[in-house]
């Protein structure tokens, strides 16, 4: 095999039983690898409805066929398991440079199975697996646990991925950690990660990734660098103001979310934009493995010194989606977040819900505890105070500790939740892009955009310019697109981000080469749809719902937008749901027929 | 009196965020106008750009010949993304 090793490691924390299996190139071509190879196991090894903290749960840590390489970006990995978060599947997505050693030590996926007793942590140096004891690192952050392992295994480039005290609480919102501050984050996977007591996994790898024609691999790489490198966004816009850049394209498009969503439109949009950091606080940018893009932010706060981030959806999440304005507070409250393994968006979702359920009355001041700041709009002692609680479930933050739909049950505020299937929404107020609120719907991790992307189409004008309030087959079908082609991307182990510079026949080419296969688009975007619908029929089997639950907040389908460019606007969910399962090939209940299975 | 807004690279050629600018019927001859004062101002959208009138774009418009009149607020991007 080429691309991938055709090797994968099982490691059992139960039995503490370390094994390396195979699979084969007719299972490549079906899955491609990472998140594809990940869903195909789980299927095939797992029953969707065990508790997601369970030993039954499976972690499966995989980096795909292109990471290792010299493709650009290629150093990403995905981290998929069963949420605790949603009770569905999730794949968590992650750059830096843990995912290319991993697949450099010369395996394709890490599965974990069983718990263990003790803390404990994974050590890999190429052939050498052990389980060691991590009793001394558990309740440290990131920093220190990083720290700690580089100097124990006397190895500076050891890379590292981590639960912080979060994912060891069995926090929901709990992030996968690696490089320090790149997280695979949503749904919850350091949840999982600590309810195997499982504290980290050190990697050391040393091969090259096995590419069938070096030579025309090469010259293909090269060719698709430089088309990113030409394109005004991947070569200019991201690299200048990184994802932050988003912030006041998306405000003035009338989609940035504001107050739990209460509206699009935040007025002090500009004051935690890109432009406004690059002014303020960036001393550089740090790209992830291979990436010639480079959107990652350094920036130096008095307070906390050099850290990483945020990016353009922990902005939102930890300041305007609570009112927030002051960008210093936010860059602290991301490195809390970073320090303690938490998913932003989610813990920023999880606030807002909090902070709209105090609005509304249904929270009280005797509920958070003595000396707690009260949690009004725009009040930034809430960041600092309530993470901490939440990351250790102390007091009040148990309760946010469970999410943002829980902790709305709670008070009897389910409508103040803003997330599907359970998963806090990240920054795009799906009233100014309909396509983008059906992405969230039917998203098979729940209210996520990074699995389809219609902003790109939407509001950016990527691949083309479609109208955000068009409802018609066409945008229908460009997100189903997006949907197969991003199963792709991920599975192939590079960057969403590189869609700005690239199209379906540039991933193509990157994969043929390095595989040795000679597919054609097409054969690759049926690949994506297998991915796809088996991530569903997980979801499926794991009991989803999809009339009660391939839906979005009611706020978006009944609570007209307030004001700006989208002032009066609703989803027409409705309207476009039916035509999304039928142009999937579902039958009209959102199931999938047994003939599409078999392919 | 149009009110114009700019973004990213586009604030250091210009020097502001914000500017006013008279004279204009059209996106076109705003980009024209912006251009004669600000030397290279077009060349920076040549790659692409992201242009909003009253919030709408002018792809959804009538493209560059979207009129404009007094009182509008047009807000123009370079080309820019992320997520
Ligand atoms: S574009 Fe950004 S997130 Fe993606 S690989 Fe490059 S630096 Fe990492």
């Amino acid at each position: 095999m080429y691309g991938n090793w055709g090797k994968f490691l099982r490691v059992n924390l139960t039995t503490k039983e370390i094994k390396v299996e195979t699979w084969d190139e007719e299972l490549a071509k079906k899955w491609l690898g990472s998140r594809g190879l990940g869903i195909y196991l789980l299927l095939k090894e797992m029953d969707p409805k065990v508790d997601p903290l369970s030993p039954e749960n499976k972690l499966i840590i995989a980096p795909g066929p292109l990471s290792g390489t010299s493709a650009p970006t290629g150093g990403r990995y995905n981290v998929i398991t069963k949420s605790p978060l949603t009770g569905y599947i999730t794949f968590a997505n992650s750059g830096g440079f843990f995912g290319a050693e991993l697949k450099r030590a010369g395996y394709d996926a890490l599965v974990i199975e069983g718990a263990s007793e003790k803390p404990v942590y994974i050590y890999i140096k190429d052939e050498t697996v052990e389980i060691r004891d991590a009793s001394h690192l558990w309740g440290k952050i990131m920093s220190e646990t990083q720290e700690t392992l580089k100097k124990e295994l006397k190895d500076e480039n050891i890379k590292v991925a981590w639960i912080g005290p979060a994912g060891e609480k069995l926090v929901k919102i709990a992030a996968i950690m690696n490089d320090i501050h790149r997280a695979a984050g949503r749904g919850g996977p350091g949840a999982v990660m600590g309810s195997k007591k499982l504290k980290a996994i050190a990697v050391r790898g040393t091969k090259d990734v096995p590419i069938a024609n070096k030579e025309k691999f090469m010259l293909t790489i090269r060719e698709k660098i430089n088309k990113l490198r030409a394109d005004p966004v991947a070569g200019g816009g991201l690299p200048k103001y990184g994802t932050a850049v988003l912030v006041n394209i998306i405000n003035e498009n009338g989609l940035y979310p504001a107050r739990n969503f209460q509206t699009g439109v935040f007025q002090y949009a500009y004051e935690q934009s890109g432009e406004a950091m690059a002014d303020k606080y960036l001393i550089r940018n740090h790209p992830c493995f291979a990436c010639p893009i480079g959107c990652a932010r350094m920036n130096k706060l008095p307070t906390i010194g050099v850290t990483e981030g945020p990016e353009y959806e922990s902005i939102f999440a930890l300041g305007s989606n609570l009112g927030i304005s002051d960008l210093a507070s936010i860059i602290e409250a991301n490195h809390m977040c970073d320090e303690y393994g938490l998913d932003t968006i989610s813990t920023g979702g999880t606030l807002a819900t909090a902070m709209e359920l105090y609005e509304k009355g249904l929270l009280k001041d005797s509920e958070l505890g003595k000396s707690a700041p009260p949690l009004r709009w725009g009040n930034t002692e809430v960041l600092h105070y309530y993470i901490e609680k939440l990351a250790k479930r102390e007091g009040f933050g148990d309760k946010l500790a469970e999410g943002g739909y829980r902790l709305a049950k709670m008070y009897n505020g389910e409508q103040y939740f803003m997330g599907v299937k359970k998963l806090e929404l990240p920054a795009y107020d799906p009233r100014g892009a309909e396509g983008h609120g059906l992405g969230y719907a039917t998203n098979n991790r729940g209210g996520c955009h990074i699995k389809n992307y219609m902003i790109s189409p939407e509001i950016l004008g990527y691949p083309k310019k479609m109208d955000p309030h068009d409802i018609s087959d066409d945008k229908v079908k460009m997100l189903i697109l997006f949907q197969d082609l991003t199963a792709i991307i991920d599975s192939a182990g590079l960057c969403l981000f590189t869609i700005f510079g690239l199209g379906p026949d540039d991933y193509r080419d990157m994969l043929n080469a390095a595989l040795g296969w000679n597919l054609t688009t097409e054969e690759y975007l049926k690949i994506g749809e297998r991915i796809w619908n088996a991530e569903r029929l997980f979801n499926l089997k794991a009991g989803l719902d999809p009339k009660s639950e391939d839906t979005l907040p009611k706020r978006f389908l009944e609570e007209p937008m307030p004001e700006g460019p989208n002032k009066g606007r609703t989803v027409r969910l409705k309207e476009m749901l039916p035509r999304y399962y039928a142009l999937r090939g579902w039958s009209e209940d959102g199931r999938i027929p047994e003939e599409k299975l078999k392919n | 009196m149009i009110h114009v807004r700019v973004y990213a690279m586009l604030i250091d050629l210009v020097g502001s965020r914000t500017l006013e600018v008279e004279g204009a019927r059209t996106v076109k001859e705003l980009l024209d106008i912006l251009d004669s004062r600000y030397h290279g101002f077009k060349k920076e959208l040549e790659k692409g750009f992201l242009i909003l009138v009253n919030g709408v774009n002018v792809l959804h418009l009538n493209g560059l010949d979207t009129e404009i009149k007094d009182g509008d607020t047009v807000v123009i991007f370079p080309p820019v993304g992320g997520g």
